[in-house]
C-alpha cells in the first residue's frame, strides 16, 4: 500500500511538471478556430477553445481535461516550431467570361499581383488548380476545369512565370466554394485557384 | 496529385506516356519514384531527412517524399505541403510522414503524421478542408483527429 501510495505520487508529481505530451489548440491565422480530438485506449478528449491544452501522461492514460495555457509557456516550449512555420499561402480566384476560357477584366487585373506574390516565397511553387460548378457529368467537369487551368497557365507562363514552378490539376466539381447540391449552376463555384506557396 | 497527373497524362500528354514507355527502363524508373509530397520552407540550424537508410542535410528548396522521416538536433524545420498545409518541428524532435493523397476528384484525401518526439506546430491545408477525418497525427501517446486548425505538440518520446 505505501508502496503503491509512493508510486502514485511520483505519477502525481511527474504529470504537474511542464512538458511531457501536450496538445495545444491554436486559433487559425485569418481568426477562425477548428477542433482537435486526442485519443488513446484509455479516453479521448476534444479541444476546441484555443489556448487550451490537453495533456497525456501515457499511452494507457486517458488524456486531461482541456485547461489554459499561458502564451509564456507556449512560446518558450513552441518558439522555435513556430518561429519555423513557412509562410502562409496565398491563393488567388480567377473568373471567366461565361462560356469561355477568357479571363474577365478584374481576374486579368489580377495577374500581375500573382506574379509579384511568387517573389515573396523561398522555393516558390504555383498550383493552377481548375474548378467547376455541379452542372453536368463529373467526368466532364474535371475534364473543363483542366482546359481552364491550362488557359491560366498559359497565361502566367505569358507573364514571365518559371514553367518550371507550375503544376496544373483539376478539381472539378468536388471541391466547391459556395456548397450546392448536384445540377446547380453557381458562377462562384466556376473559377481557376492560383495557389502561390 | 499523381493520381492527377495520371489524369493529365491521359488527357494531355499521351504521346509523350508512349515515349516514355518506348524508353523503357528510364519511364519505369520515373514510375517508381516516391511521391514528392512538400518542399523544405524555412531551415534554422540544421534538420535532416532519413531516406532509404541514408541521412541527409535538408536545405530550402528541398523535397520531401512520402515515408521520409525528417528530425532534427539543434535546429528547426518548416516544410509546406502541396495542399498547402504546414508543419514545422523545433529542436530534437522526429516526425514522419507515412501518408499524404490529395487526389480529391478520385475521392482520394489523406495525411498521416507520425510524430516520434519533439516539439511541432501543424497548420492545415485544403486535405483538412474537404474531409475533416483525413489528417490524423499519430504519436506514441495518441492519436489527434485533426478537424481543420492550427495546433501545438509536444511528445517526449523514448
Amino acid at each position: 500500500m505505501l508502496r503503491f501510495l509512493l508510486t502514485s505520487l511520483l505519477l502525481l508529481s511527474l504529470a504537474a511538471c511542464a512538458g511531457g505530451n501536450r496538445f495545444v489548440l491554436l486559433e487559425e491565422e485569418d481568426g477562425s478556430v477548428g477542433a482537435i480530438t486526442v485519443a488513446n485506449d484509455a479516453g479521448a478528449q476534444t479541444v476546441d477553445q484555443p489556448g487550451t491544452v490537453t495533456q497525456v501522461a501515457s499511452a494507457t492514460a486517458a488524456p486531461s481535461a482541456p485547461e489554459e495555457i499561458s502564451q509564456e509557456e507556449i512560446d518558450k516550449t513552441w518558439g522555435a516550431s513556430l518561429q519555423a512555420s513557412p509562410l502562409k499561402p496565398r491563393s488567388f480566384l480567377l473568373y471567366f467570361i461565361t462560356g469561355t476560357d477568357i479571363l474577365t477584366q478584374a481576374s486579368r487585373q489580377q495577374l500581375p499581383e500573382i506574379l509579384a506574390s511568387i517573389r515573396e516565397y523561398p522555393a516558390p511553387e504555383v498550383t493552377v488548380t481548375g474548378h467547376t460548378d455541379t452542372t453536368g457529368s463529373a467526368a466532364r467537369n474535371a475534364r473543363l476545369a483542366l482546359d481552364r487551368a491550362e488557359a491560366v497557365r498559359g497565361l502566367l507562363i505569358d507573364a514571365g512565370l518559371d514553367p518550371a514552378l507550375i503544376e496544373v490539376t483539376s478539381h472539378g466539381e468536388d471541391n466547391l466554394l459556395v456548397q450546392t447540391p448536384d445540377d446547380v449552376d453557381e458562377p462562384r463555384n466556376r473559377r481557376v485557384e492560383v495557389q502561390v506557396r | 496529385m499523381r493520381a492527377l497527373r495520371s489524369i493529365i497524362a491521359a488527357t494531355r500528354v499521351a504521346p509523350v506516356a508512349l515515349l516514355a514507355l518506348l524508353v523503357g527502363t528510364a519511364g519505369a524508373a520515373a514510375q517508381t519514384l516516391p511521391e514528392q509530397v512538400a518542399l523544405v520552407k524555412v531551415v534554422d540550424g540544421q534538420a535532416f531527412a532519413l531516406r532509404a537508410d541514408e541521412r541527409s542535410e535538408l536545405g530550402i528548396g528541398e523535397p520531401i517524399f512520402i515515408e521520409d522521416v525528417v528530425e532534427t538536433e539543434a535546429g528547426s524545420v518548416g516544410l509546406t505541403f502541396k495542399d498547402g498545409s504546414r508543419i514545422s518541428i523545433g529542436p530534437n524532435s522526429r516526425v514522419q510522414f507515412s501518408d499524404f493523397a490529395f487526389a480529391p476528384t478520385e475521392g482520394r484525401l489523406s495525411f498521416i503524421i507520425d510524430f516520434f518526439r519533439g516539439t511541432l506546430l501543424y497548420v492545415s491545408g485544403v486535405i483538412a478542408k474537404l474531409s475533416p477525418d483525413a489528417v490524423k497525427v499519430r504519436t506514441p501517446v495518441a492519436t489527434v483527429a485533426v478537424r481543420g486548425t492550427r495546433f501545438l505538440a509536444e511528445v517526449e518520446g523514448d
